[in-house]
């Protein structure tokens, strides 16, 4: 007979991850209304600091699961041990959140077991004794209710934001920390956890520079473009581009200002052969002061520029770049 | 294998536009009136029935763009009491004018020509009335779902099964981002395709069925439009003003429009045949060079440019209308040509085409049968209803323009006093075969047409300006929607035979030759530009742009165009 809700708690490094209190919150509000017990599951290698942080909130139990082979995250380790797990406790709903970790070995998990996963909730109600399942399908257009005929337990995982982690309910008093001996010497795990590493975030949020030097059309080539970071480095500004720049990747789009782009308002913006279309100024015009270089005297740059110089780039910024390293000398 | 999810209806309809939704509207009210007579008589009630509209913008009209003036003929059958049930209308036609223009003078037209009346008429925004069309759908019942662009049809053999929509979440190299989500297959046991002027999905339909083998091949026009605030109330709501003549050339077809709306806005555009032949034409300057006329400069005299756009429309009427029917599908409004190209009016046209199309569906529903045999009665029923006696009245029209002005104008003037009766059938061939190579007479020495043309940005915008103000927007990193079939022809041929008129007759800068760096140039094609407006689709003189919807949500926002 399955019973009671199993609630998996996501770690790193003995770090447990926020949104496994999002879950919890479903949890114990599926269990208000069931009378269903919960037991936390954390797995890992040295986890008793997580284990204690979740006892303090009000579930029945945490179970702990320690093996060398979960020291990292793998979905073999994960599925075997979670399987096992499941089968000891037989319980009838296992609530996940839905993490990239969860995604990961969740499908292999339940289609080893042979049972229904509900993924990416928003939410759930009861009817009667059997809980129905909130999702979203159609790209957010349409929210189904999924009730699930199979045998237990039924795995749901539930959307990052769909509950506030703040509102997991603490207990009364700390639960128990019980470990779970699973034995995990016949599981083979066939990945190699690689070094993590994360890509870099947007590289420069241009928005708190307070020196823009920008360039444009005006600059004709991939290769004129150092004259332009020559000019940027003695200034000490970031660099930065209208559209058509970026568009044929002589920089990044994150370098991009304008309407497509980014909108800054630093204390300087030097407009380098940038004509001023409407797109881009939309970007930049607050900034404290405009400064302009453009061959073209009737270029609209030079409507909203503070100080404007009408001649040949390529003369221009050179000669520039030399006075600002002697000023600064 | 992308796994796709399944959305099963009864009746979809692709676009969301005056036809589809007054198709959707008449027919759950046509449905709920069998079903309690049914039920009263003792007789069988239908089950009920889904009825879907998908919409390629971001919300409900916004990429909706006309005049426009409305005849409200069909809205009086549609929605009876339109007038009191909230029906955004801007003011009833009042004061009328057509002039012919010259550079700097005009001629008033000593009385106004038939096709061009419009007593008992309203000035309109399409947007807004489509918008308007949107919630009375909803309140019906009718589901409505924007950002679903139409990408393919779906067939069983011959059998059209329903629409897959376009994938969310492509890069621009076709590689799957984080946030992808693979469209959706809508199957349904009927498709009702209310694209709007040259709809992809009709395009593919009518490829793939032949739908068009005995039609004339549709002409275009693309209108240019702008609106206007005014200081005063110098030019009143329901004020029309029409003209001909200058800055046209007598080798090119159209006309211009100005409306007075509510709240001093000032509706002002230019229709430009897209049959022209000098290559270098731009659309875009000839509606700046148009504004500059005495006439319309003084109209908008301190006043301030709030909104720009451009559409397509198909002038081409009874002569290129397509099958409008084909096993599970229905073609209607503007994507099957129903555009009225004498009066320059197609809304009413889509409006009672939706209602005729949802009177055959009502039909097949009953009796189960989605078949050309059965949904075939709708060819019929359209071409004797009036919009179908109107539309033959005008069969000769757009044609009798295809040599120049002077003669279309005596030409199309007989037609009106006979009901269409000319000795013969006119011939026409397709709008971008008339553009001329540079070197024949017709497409050289042109160069410098817009020499005098200053951008003045108080009375005159350059295109980028004017795209900023259509407060177009596309996700950037998405494949180019924009399909050039063969880059090499544009600089191998077109450099040298047209010049590039991409470059003029595309109104949002979209196509820009540059320079490589190593002399040489090459195509770029700036899609997140486009108006989605069709004219490159329908104008390149090799037909090797192919218009795609872009990932859905993508376009201009043309509120209260």
């Amino acid at each position: 007979m399955s019973e009671g809700i199993l609630l998996f708690i996501e770690q790193r490094d003995g770090v447990l991850n926020r949104t496994s209190y999002e879950a919890m919150v479903a949890a114990q509000r599926i269990a208000a209304e069931t009378g269903d017990k919960i037991s936390a599951v954390v797995l890992g290698s040295g986890v008793s600091n997580v284990a204690s942080d979740v006892a303090k909130k009000k579930v029945e139990v945490v179970y702990t699961v320690e093996d060398g082979k979960l020291a990292e995250y793998t979905p073999d380790g994960y599925t075997a041990a979670l399987r096992r797990v499941v089968e000891k406790l037989n319980p009838r709903y296992v609530i996940l959140s839905h993490t990239y970790q969860v995604r990961d070995f969740a499908p292999r998990l339940t289609s080893a077991l042979g049972k229904s996963f509900v993924p990416d909730c928003i939410g759930f109600r009861v009817d009667g004794s059997e809980v129905v399942f909130t999702r979203q399908i159609f790209q957010g257009k349409i929210t189904t209710d999924v009730r699930v005929s199979a045998e237990p337990p039924v795995f749901a995982s539930f959307q990052a934001g769909a509950y506030r982690a703040d509102l997991a309910e603490a207990g009364d008093a700390a639960a128990s920390v019980e470990a779970l001996q699973v034995d995990l010497s016949d599981v083979t795990i066939r990945t190699q956890p690689e070094e993590k590493f994360q890509e870099a975030k947007q590289a420069v949020d241009l928005s708190q520079a307070p020196l823009i030097v920008a360039v444009g059309r005006g600059i004709k080539s991939q290769e004129n473009i150092a004259i332009i970071e020559e000019l940027a480095k003695a200034l000490g500004a970031e660099i930065a581009a209208s559209r058509p720049i970026c568009d044929n990747e002589w920089l990044p789009m994150d370098r991009q200002i304008g309407s497509s782009g980014q909108t800054v308002s630093p204390k300087l913006y030097l407009a380098v052969g940038i004509s001023g279309a409407i797109q881009h100024v939309v970007g930049m015009k607050n900034s404290q002061t405009i400064v302009a270089i453009n061959k073209d005297p009737e270029a609209p740059i030079f409507d909203i520029a503070d100080y404007g110089i009408v001649g040949d780039l390529f003369e221009i910024v050179p000669a520039l770049t030399g006075e600002i390293r002697k000023a600064k000398e | 294998m992308i796994e796709r999810e399944t959305l099963e209806m009864d009746v979809l309809l692709v676009g969301a536009g005056p036809a589809n939704l007054s198709c959707a509207l008449h027919l759950s009210k046509l449905i709920e009136a069998h079903n309690k007579s049914a039920k009263e008589a003792g007789g069988k009630p239908l089950d009920e029935i889904s009825i879907a509209v998908i919409e390629k913008a971001k919300e409900i009209g916004a990429h909706q763009l006309s005049g426009a003036v409305l005849d409200p003929i069909s809205m009086k059958e549609l929605i009876p009491d339109f007038e009191n049930e909230g029906a955004p209308l801007e003011a009833p036609v009042g004061d009328e004018k057509v002039y012919f223009l010259t550079e700097r003078g005009k001629i008033s037209a000593p009385i106004i020509p038939p096709p061009l009346r419009n007593h008992g008429n309203y000035v309109v925004s399409l947007n807004r009335l489509v918008r308007w069309m949107g919630e009375k759908c909803e309140e019906a019942g009718v589901n409505i779902f924007p950002e679903f662009p139409g990408a393919h049809m779906l067939y069983d053999g011959e059998t059209v099964t329903g629409v897959r929509t376009g994938d969310k979440g492509i890069d621009k190299n076709g590689k799957a981002k984080p946030n992808f989500e693979p469209g959706v297959d809508i199957v349904a046991k009927v498709t009702v395709l209310g694209e709007g002027v040259r709809g992809s999905l009709t395009k593919q339909l009518v490829d793939r069925l032949n739908l068009d083998r005995e039609s004339d091949p549709q002409v275009y026009s693309v209108g240019i439009k702008e609106l206007w605030e005014v200081p005063d109330d110098r030019f009143p709501p329901g004020s029309v003003i029409h003209t001909l003549g200058w800055p046209l050339d007598p080798h090119t077809f159209g006309g211009s429009w100005v409306y007075g709306m509510r709240d001093r806005i000032i509706d002002i555009g230019l229709a430009v045949g897209l049959d022209y032949r000098d290559p270098h034409l731009d659309p875009h300057h000839e509606f700046q060079r148009f504004k500059t006329h005495p006439l319309i400069a003084e109209l908008l005299k301190d006043g301030k440019m709030v909104r720009y756009g451009a559409k397509a429309m198909p002038v081409g009427g009874w002569y290129t209308m397509p099958q409008m029917t084909a096993d599970g599908v229905m073609i209607i409004g503007d994507s099957a040509g129903m555009l009225n190209g004498e009066r320059l009016k197609g809304i009413h046209t889509a409006i009672k085409a939706g209602m005729l199309a949802a009177e055959t569906i009502l039909e097949s529903l009953i009796a189960g049968d989605y078949s050309r045999a059965k949904l075939g009665a709708f060819d019929k029923r359209l071409k004797e209803s009036y919009i179908g006696r109107e539309l033959y009245k005008t069969r000769n029209f757009h044609q009798a323009f295809d040599k120049g002005r002077m003669l279309g104008l005596v030409t199309a003037g007989i037609s009106t006093v006979t009901g269409g009766r000319l000795p013969r059938r006119l011939p026409i061939k397709a709008g971008h075969q008339h553009m001329q190579k540079l070197s024949t007479p017709d497409g050289q020495g042109k160069a410098d047409r817009y020499a005098g043309l200053k951008y003045d940005d108080k009375l005159t915008f350059n295109k980028l300006t004017d795209v900023y103000y259509s407060s177009t927007h596309h996700e950037e990193d998405q494949p180019s929607h924009l399909k050039v079939v063969d880059l090499n022809i544009c600089v191998d041929r077109c450099t040298a035979e047209y010049g590039n008129p991409c470059e003029n007759f595309c109104p949002a800068n979209v196509y820009e030759m540059v320079e490589t760096g190593d002399g040489n140039r090459r195509l770029q094609v700036n899609f997140s530009n486009c108006v989605h407006c069709k004219t490159c689709d329908i104008m390149d003189p090799y037909q090797i742009i192919n218009w795609v919807p872009p990932e859905g949500g993508g376009g201009p926002n043309y509120r209260n165009m």
